[in-house]
């Protein structure tokens, strides 16, 4: 596998402009006779599906839900940066590439974060002409906030929904395209393969899930903006329909899957509360400026929260990081709050909760003001919980919230198939080893919107793609393949459920064995461990699991097998590339690598590079390597005492 | 505090669009009072699949409230009893055990069922298709300060925009009508400059495309307004009202 | 053409049921102006007849058109009814309002069709009654009939339940909802009504129990 990146040359601030420049391009009369496919319509694929229409090309896209509205872009609650620097206060491009590449411990690659910082300002606009209501102030002009612990206020936000209303200012756009002719919608499609022709990514293979009929979709190019593989954990704040598919199919098929084990841990998510949970629920970061994080000093203190006096109560991030106390960094917080429900101090039925506690700031600044600030998010706690935050402290827990890693793409976001790019969340690209708050929508957006057109106009500039159509054997192999597959799933069903398990089932026990091996704290000895025990799983999965119904119909157990089953296969990268990383970077701890003080040790010796992962066939999965040089920055260590 | 409590419910089973349903009756045990409603369904689906049975397809996704994939009428109720929530965000603590729910999908002539509680709302999508955006391409926009928009304006806009694509204005009006869907979309359009600039052919057009989709027609029954997730207002409606009157008048 | 397109619209049908409600309101205001005289006396209400009808062109173009508005009214309405019923039968086996108050808008089109039976039966009894006698006697000999004055009062309850739906509903149509108006249309759509019904009532009730007898 040849990893190149393809960065061009010339200073930082040029690089964007000198590759346009470079970049073949395709005559406006041409462009109708290209197909472009694009799997996904959350910000990236919405956002990319009608810009390529826009510019003449034939579209066609594909949703799993019943509305291209629905893709999960649309949970994202606190906003998207760009580096308009309307606050005067400091901000620009650079900086916000910066702040990216350090947030990100960086493990990212220069020439991509400071691309992504120069278009932050044209999404914005072109957000705002497409009437998405964003926050405004009493002038009329648009409002910022400062977010995630970023020192300038950069991002921009519609009440607590931004992630819904840039996509739906996407889907619009999408919408007027389909309008238009120039993109055919298919819904209730989920993406089972990528079909490659002489190499060259040429089409998909796509099941409809209502009449379960397999179809192939041929194409010049084909654009994967699929999203993250948080579900892999079975329980994460991604949607339930949110799996790893997509790329996983990308990736047997000779596609680079790059860190698949950055995964984002979020600190502020309301705790698991019984063994039926499908879904975890994220609370807003800004808590944490006025709460209190605490769990009892004694291992299993069962009292009330009220009844523990002060002395017994353990306020450990304040006590360890005497500097930031309860505003340390995502991953910072969310380890230390395991950390200590491992050691028995967690609180709630389950044990697994920390306090977030509202009192001190509530006797301090009124009820009135902790209300006016926190009141939504208070509700939305007690609508799930039963709870009142104002009077009784939170519970809160980590949750897995998004995954950095992705399919390898190079400068121009294209995957190591030719004509297979992956744009947003699937990709690696810019988020390094950790995101910062407010950036997955402004990547999204860039990719969709600024950067991918480009690129497909490149490939299709430089390549000459002879005509096949859907009757070709690679498509035929490729559907046959897809039916095999389902039929093997099914394999078990006859002769009832006795004995067998389902789906979920399995989806739970992989869940569990990587969250409590692969989550934000790791080690070699238990990483070893899972890899020993993913593919007990694996065989129980595909010797028990029991399926009701069958493939020509709606099927939604049949689906959710079919995405288990590649979260499975998914999983084995997962922890042979947190195992190789034998440092702690972004969001993870490795355990072997501390400093003295317990903190998280980086080693950019080492380990600056991106680990590229390459299915080896029924053999072991090759590691390879992008090694990442900082011209322009120079990397440091993060500290928080 | 979490506690536990059983229910029969009672729940419309239809296999494809063309068979007939039926309501089929299901009795649950030990329904832990903090689960969601769509949790309760998961927890009968396992134990449907373990019977051998086939399990209840019911259309949900991100399970947070904002997606707007989820829904049902329960005991006649778009999104079921409590206020301002979807499926997805209503917790078992608001039933008493011993009750039975009857679980119904959303109706409209304009939602086909495709299976059970799953239900085809490709409609919104069209009267979106028809007009619901602002008709400019990518780049080559004006800066995003260049108009500036009173925040009471942006705020009315935000309001109307809030509105999730559910479709349980469609199911509970008594007329089947998509008036709050549509005119959410126009008014959040008509709020904002950059909307105003097509508001005219907008409104024309997305009504027309409403009302070629086989929704009925508004009688300002208020249902929409009062079962909406997202607390949408029928100011709206007056709003589309106004733009359409005028669009009528002089563009028509 | 655009009016065909903007009448067979839904938004259309809405309005126009609107403007011919507007129009028969204010139609009830006049109706309700000049019946007022009745409480002043016997004498005052015939002179108002009178006048009344001392202008038969008036009297045939206001009468006409007004019917004219009073067909629309009801045809687009039925049709309405009738495609709303296709949309909405049987759709649910459990249904349920949520909106308080909602009897007044479920019912608006029985509400209109009991008014439209009473406004047959109350046109063929005073305007079509015999030209020689007084029309204030024709009210008093007819409304003194308990049950035909009982009927009278039924039909004005039913008008004031469509009304109080009605006059809410115009406004809304006619996009006028603004949340600093909200509390005094919401009042006002209940006063209006209610005035009516006093009005109107209240003369069927004054022939009724015989108060009016000496009229």
């Amino acid at each position: 596998m040849e990893l190149n990146a393809r960065v061009p040359a010339g200073p930082l601030a040029e690089k964007w402009d000198n590759h346009r420049f470079a970049n073949k391009l395709v005559n406006p009369a041409n462009r109708r006779k290209y197909r472009a496919i694009v799997v996904g319509t959350g910000l990236a694929g919405a956002s990319a599906a009608a810009t390529l229409a826009e510019q003449g090309y034939q579209v066609q896209v594909f949703c799993i839900q019943d509305s291209p509205r629905r893709a999960h872009s649309i949970a994202a609650q606190g906003g998207i940066n760009a580096a308009k620097s309307y606050q005067n206060d400091g901000d620009s491009v650079f900086r916000l590439f910066y702040d990216t590449i350090k947030g990100g411990d960086f493990r990212a690659r220069e020439a991509n974060v400071y691309r992504l910082a120069q278009v932050s300002n044209e999404i914005i606009d072109q957000c705002v002409a497409q009437g998405v209501p964003f926050a405004r102030e009493y002038g009329g002009t648009l409002a910022n906030r400062s977010f995630g612990g970023a020192q300038v206020s950069r991002t921009f936000y519609a009440r607590g929904q931004t992630g819904q209303q840039l996509l739906l200012g996407a889907y619009g756009a999408l919408s007027r395209q389909i309008k238009a002719g120039r993109v055919a919608m298919f819904t209730r499609r989920e993406m089972m393969d990528v079909v490659l022709v002489d190499g060259r990514a040429r089409g998909i293979t796509s099941r409809n899930i209502i009449t379960g009929e397999m179809e192939s979709h041929v194409a010049d190019v084909v654009i994967l903006a699929t999203g993250g593989y948080g579900n892999v954990y079975f329980l994460s704040t991604n949607a339930m329909a949110s799996n790893v598919t997509a790329a996983w199919r990308a990736y047997r098929c000779g596609a680079g899957f790059a860190n698949p084990s950055f995964v984002q841990i979020h600190p502020t998510c309301i705790p698991v509360h019984g063994d039926y949970q499908s879904k975890l629920t994220l609370m807003s970061e800004s808590l944490r400026n006025d709460g209190r994080v605490w769990v009892p000093k004694n291992q299993g203190d069962l009292r009330k929260p009220a009844d523990i006096p002060e002395a017994e109560r353990d306020y450990y991030l304040e006590n360890k990081y005497p500097s930031f106390g309860n505003l340390v960094p995502r991953d910072v917080a969310s380890r230390n709050a395991k950390e200590q429900c491992d050691l028995g101090k967690g609180v709630g039925s389950t044990g697994l909760a920390v306090y977030l506690d509202f009192a001190d700031a509530i006797s301090r600044d009124g009820r009135e003001t902790i209300f006016k600030k926190y009141g939504n998010l208070f509700q939305m706690y007690e609508k799930i919980t039963d709870s009142n935050p104002m009077v009784e402290p939170m519970m809160i827990y980590p949750a897995v919230h998004y995954t950095m890693g992705g399919l390898w793409v190079d400068y121009d976001l294209m995957t190591t198939i030719p004509g297979l790019f992956a744009i947003g969340e699937c990709n690696f690209s810019d988020h390094g080893a950790n995101r910062l708050g407010a950036s997955a929508l402004m990547q999204g957006l860039a990719d969709g919107y600024f950067i991918i057109a480009t690129a497909v106009a490149n490939y299709l500039g430089t390549n000459k793609l002879e005509q096949i159509n859907e009757h070709a054997a690679p498509f035929l192999d490729s559907r046959r393949g897809c039916e095999d597959r389902i039929a093997r799933l099914l394999k078990n069903s006859g002769g009832g459920p006795a004995g067998k398990c389902t789906v979920d089932e399995i989806h739970k026990e992989l869940g569990r064995l990587m969250w409590d091996n692969c989550g934000m704290a790791r080690n070699a000895t238990d990483l070893q461990a899972a890899l020993e025990e993913l593919p007990k799983i694996g065989k129980k999965f595909w010797d028990h699991v029991y399926i009701p119904g069958n493939t020509r119909e709606i099927n939604q157990s049949l689906e959710r097998a079919g995405r288990v089953a590649d979260f499975l296969e998914f999983a084995e990268i997962m922890i042979r590339d947190a195992l190789t990383r034998e440092e702690s970077c972004g969001c993870h701890l490795r355990e072997e690598s501390q400093t003295e003080e317990g903190e998280a040790k980086r080693d950019d010796a080492n380990y600056s590079h991106v680990s590229v992962w390459e299915h080896g066939g029924d053999g072991a999965p090759k590691l390879h390597k992008e090694p990442l040089s900082f011209e322009f920055v120079t990397p440091s260590q993060r500290s928080y005492k | 505090m979490s506690s536990s409590i059983n229910l029969t419910l009672k729940i419309w089973r239809q296999p494809h669009s063309d068979a007939l349903g039926s309501l089929e009756t299901y009795t649950l045990d030990h329904i832990s009072t903090d689960m969601s409603f769509l949790e309760m369904l998961d927890v009968l689906n396992e134990k449907l699949t373990k019977e051998g049975k086939d399990p209840v397809a019911f259309d949900h996704d991100c399970r947070e409230g904002i997606c707007g994939m989820c829904g049902a009428i329960v005991d006649g109720v778009a999104h079921g009893p409590e206020k301002e929530v979807t499926l997805c965000q209503l917790h078992m603590r608001h039933f008493k055990s011993g009750d039975t729910l009857v679980i119904e999908p959303f109706r409209s002539r304009a939602f086909p069922i495709k299976k059970d509680l799953l239900i085809d709302r490709s409609a919104l999508d069209r009267i979106i298709q028809s007009g619901g955006y602002v008709s400019v391409n990518t780049g080559g926009t004006p800066d995003g300060n260049s108009i500036p928009i009173p925040a009471k304006q942006a705020e009315l806009a935000m309001d109307a925009a809030a509105c999730i694509g559910c479709g349980a204005c469609v199911a509970s009006c008594p007329n089947g009508a998509a008036m709050l869907f549509t005119s959410a979309k126009i008014s959040q359009l008509a709020l904002l400059p950059q909307g105003q600039v097509e508001g005219k052919e907008r409104a024309l057009a997305m009504v027309a495309q409403m009302d070629s989709e086989g929704f009925g027609n508004c009688t300002n029954a208020r249902e929409c307004e009062a079962v909406c997730p997202k607390g949408i207002s029928i100011r709206n409606i007056a709003r589309l009202n106004r733009e359409y009157l005028t669009a009528v008048l002089s563009e028509g | 053409m655009w009016f065909v397109r903007f009448v067979t619209s839904s938004i259309g049908k809405k309005l126009v049921m609107a403007a011919t409600g507007l129009l028969l309101f204010l139609f009830l205001l006049t109706h309700a102006a000049g019946n007022a005289t009745i409480f002043m006396s016997s004498a005052v209400f015939q002179d108002y007849a009178d006048e009344l009808h001392s202008h038969p062109l008036i009297v045939l173009v206001f009468s006409s058109a007004l019917l004219a508005v009073l067909l629309v009214h009801i045809g687009v309405g039925l049709y309405l009814f009738y495609e709303n019923r296709a949309v909405s039968n049987n759709r649910y086996v459990v249904s349920k309002r949520v909106v308080k108050n909602s009897l007044a808008s479920a019912t608006m089109p029985y509400t209109g069709l009991f008014v439209l039976l009473f406004l047959v039966i109350h046109i063929f009894g005073f305007t079509f009654s015999p030209k020689d006698v007084p029309i204030s006697s024709t009210v008093r000999d007819m409304l003194s009939n308990f049950f035909y004055a009982l009927f009278y009062i039924t039909a004005f309850i039913a008008l004031t339940f469509h009304l109080s739906h009605g006059l809410w509903s115009m406004l809304q149509t006619f996009g006028v909802n603004h949340p600093r108006y909200e509390l005094f249309i919401a009042r006002l759509s209940l006063v209006l009504p209610l005035f009516f019904f006093l009005i109107f009532g209240g003369i069927a009730f004054y022939f009724m129990t015989g108060l009016g007898a000496n009229y």
